[in-house]
């Protein structure tokens, strides 16, 4: 990190807290000073009717806002692209602003190669909460796409196992991270005790899955690998 | 005067061999509550089973430091079915309540469980969705060790609570102290409304979406008239 982004970074911490209202991922079409991040240059000039918006956060974190319909080809060629080749997905995760605004999924790309971080977010409608599923880029998306599935019900098309992963797997009161689930959640204290042990152990704890002193070569296979040995 | 001149006998049995010497008596009297209250408390396994940041503390009182074996705890039991003290440490979400439940099920009678920490006692700060209000609405607690998390010392202060509490009990009270119910395997240990009173002091949501739609059924027609 050179000194200018340093002071950058601090810089953002003098300003302090932004109210949520200003921070939120309403991609108004504003086009931060994208000349600091050659990503998102090359972003403008490759994909850029997709891109709805562009703000530079923290001082450095550059946050690109992406049409979700192409969300596959974006993150495809980031991945792929000599220039860019960001091969780790860090986090996919996404935020519920309330108030009927939409759901942004967020993918935080870092590139081993280019030492490089970039997060690419898509605005999802409350009644269209569909996106492709990336895990044929990144294994690595699986577990983490089940997570946004579970705690906000965002449906990943052509993900190979998109089922709950926190939550147990017959819980029926919704997904609890979006603004409109009540904090203690739908049903009476006395309702989820019961509902909790009629769970049948063996379900959530699976041995197969816990993998727990097996050979690592022998465990659970791996999906959608780049080899594509599926 | 020693030993032997208050044991029955003492001094002037002619039994040889005793374990006092040539006139001593070749036995002992006491209440059988007595020996097996006194070897019950001095031990006891615990079976830990901890979750959170209690459990590091756990982990500190059965250390050299403070060290549980002084209270007959030699070991620490990974094993239900070899374990007397059930000592829940840390948050239980409900998706871990029946492990919780179903090991508190398999472990023998005589059976007692300590409850260690503000999470396990009535959820803490963790008053939502996902979170068991304390584990006394699904397993019967005996003691309730309080802190966030509790100190070695509190820890072993609610042991030594069990350990009382096991001095006091008898043989012939012995089934109205370990009673349960036999349909109560894999079951709530609190009743319906027993679980609704424990969860407050903020009650359920279910309570709250009743109270609150008493408070504005006033409104509830037109709350446009509210707006000016």
């Amino acid at each position: 990190m050179t000194l200018d982004e340093t002071k950058a970074g601090l810089d953002a911490v003098e300003e302090g807290p932004h109210l949520s209202e200003r921070s939120t991922g309403s991609a108004d079409g504003r086009i931060d000073d994208p000349d600091g991040h050659p990503s998102v240059v090359a972003l403008l000039l490759r994909f850029g009717d997709s891109v709805s918006g562009h703000r530079v956060s923290a001082g450095t974190q550059h946050v690109v806002w992406i049409d979700s319909a192409r969300n596959l080809e974006v993150l495809h060629w980031l991945r792929d692209d000599q220039d860019h080749q960001y091969d780790m997905i860090s986090d996919i995760t996404a935020v519920d602003y309330g108030a009927g605004r939409p759901i942004d999924v967020v993918y935080q790309l870092f590139s081993t190669v280019h030492k490089r971080a970039l997060r690419i977010r898509c605005e999802l409608p409350l009644d269209g909460l569909e996106i492709d599923s990336i895990v044929e880029l990144w294994s690595a998306a699986n577990w983490l796409e089940r997570e946004v599935y579970d705690l906000f019900g965002v449906t990943f098309r052509r993900h190979p196992d998109l089922r709950r992963i926190l939550m147990p797997h017959d819980y029926e009161e919704g997904h609890p991270l979006r603004k409109d689930f009540p904090l203690r959640g739908r049903f009476s204290r006395a309702e989820q005790t019961r509902r909790a042990l009629d769970q049948s152990v063996e379900h959530s704890y699976i041995a197969e899955e816990m993998d727990l002193g097996r050979d690592p070569q022998q465990a659970a296979p791996i999906i959608g690998t780049k080899d594509g040995d599926g | 005067m020693g030993l032997r001149d208050v044991l029955p006998g003492g001094g002037t049995s002619s039994v040889t061999g005793g374990m006092f010497g040539d006139a001593s008596p070749t036995f002992l009297t006491s209440k059988v509550d007595w020996i097996i209250n006194w070897s019950r408390r001095n031990s006891l396994w615990p079976m830990p089973f901890g979750t959170a940041c209690c459990a590091i503390e756990m982990m500190a009182s059965a250390a050299s430091n403070y060290d549980l074996a002084r209270f007959g705890m030699e070991r620490m039991s990974f094993s239900p079915r070899q374990a007397d003290v059930l000592i829940c440490a840390g948050r239980v979400p409900y998706k871990l309540a029946p492990v919780l439940r179903r090991i508190w099920d398999q472990m023998p009678q005589p059976k007692w469980c300590v409850s260690m920490g503000a999470c396990a006692s009535s959820g803490g700060v963790f008053d939502v969705y996902s979170m068991v209000q304390g584990i006394d609405t699904i397993i019967p607690v005996d003691v309730y060790v309080p802190g966030c998390p509790p100190r070695p010392e509190g820890l072993i202060y609610g042991l030594m609570m069990i350990q009382e509490k096991i001095r006091e009990e008898s043989l012939s009270r012995h089934f109205e102290h370990r009673a349960e119910d036999p349909s109560s395997v894999a079951r709530p240990h609190a009743n319906d409304a027993q679980v609704v009173g424990l969860t407050g002091p903020f009650g359920n949501s279910t309570q709250q979406e009743e109270l609150s739609n008493k408070e504005s059924g006033a409104t509830e027609e037109s709350p446009e008239e509210l707006i000016p």
